[in-house]
């Protein structure tokens, strides 16, 4: 990772810790984005999660130990931030709190859309969808293979999945290959 | 699962944006660590700006005439005491055989 290579594994020095915080930003918003919105099923708490996580990061980068690269410590940190918001979900849900637009399936159409869909609003309207039903396979997993999944399909290795959730190699193997399993039975048109 | 189905179902479980989105966050982010950093700053001010305002105050207050009465009068036993010292200085300075 180029962050790793100019901020070292020991964090950026003091002089230029703006410019390497700028480009971990940079290197990792789009891998922290799309597991915080993966995750948690919510454009808006997916921005809060991302924001949050590097804001953590950026104060606590002189603690970090470097016994772990920089993008799976973010990842930790997401993925502790979105267990977070389940956790207050749940506790908004307990207390009746709970409201329709907080739902994780209730993302706006316009939010999952890559591009101006003007135009073509059919094929707008079957990417929502799509989007919807990926969405809700990955809400209807466990939480552990939820994590695992959505690490694995951004493109994140087995180690360092296992480096990020804290689990043993063959275990983020085991939830992967039930995860896949799950999706494929309810994405199976799709593939 | 075969390898061809898993890159696919990997495809479906990536996210999009925008392009537009990217900047505007990273904008965000850096914006709200700049904020983060401020008020801290600010901190790190702190003593010297309280030690400013004690130095005003103490200038502010001028130099005030003392009480004749106050602890810094000198009583007379103190100076008769000092002149006994002084005496005491000449005493030791003679060689004892002037003495």
């Amino acid at each position: 990772m180029e962050t790793e290579k100019k901020a070292g594994p020991q964090g950026p020095g003091a002089e230029d810790a703006d410019s390497a915080f700028a480009l971990l930003v940079e290197e990792q918003q789009r891998l922290v984005y799309a597991v915080a919105l993966r995750l948690c099923g919510n454009t808006a708490a997916a921005e809060d999660i991302t924001q949050e996580t590097f804001i953590a990061a950026w104060r606590h980068l002189k603690d970090f130990r470097g016994e772990s690269s920089l993008k799976t410590w973010l990842l930790r940190i997401a993925a502790n931030k979105a267990r977070s918001y389940w956790r207050w979900r749940r506790l908004r849900a307990w207390v009746g709190l709970a409201d329709r637009g907080e739902d994780g399936e209730g993302t706006a159409l316009e939010d999952l859309l890559p591009d101006d869909p003007a135009g073509r609003p059919e094929q707008a309207a079957l990417a929502a969808e799509l989007e919807r039903r990926v969405q809700a396979a990955i809400n209807a997993l466990p939480p552990r293979q939820r994590e695992v999944a959505v690490l694995r399909s951004q493109g994140v290795s087995m180690a360092e999945i296992g480096a990020a959730l804290g689990m043993a190699e063959g275990t983020v193997k085991a939830h992967w290959f039930e995860a896949r399993r799950k999706l494929g039975a309810s994405l199976g048109e799709y593939l | 699962m075969n390898y061809e189905k898993e890159e696919k179902l990997v495809s479906l479980l990536a996210v999009r944006r925008g392009a537009a989105f990217w900047p505007r966050q990273k904008a965000a982010i850096l914006r709200a660590a700049g904020e983060e950093r401020g008020p801290r700053r600010a901190w790190l001010l702190a003593p010297a700006a309280a030690l400013a305002v004690i130095l005003v105050l103490v200038l502010a207050r001028g130099p005030q005439e003392r009480s004749p009465d106050g602890p810094g009068a000198v009583s007379a036993a103190f100076i008769e005491h000092l002149d006994l010292l002084a005496d005491m200085d000449v005493l030791e300075a003679i060689p004892e055989e002037e003495l």
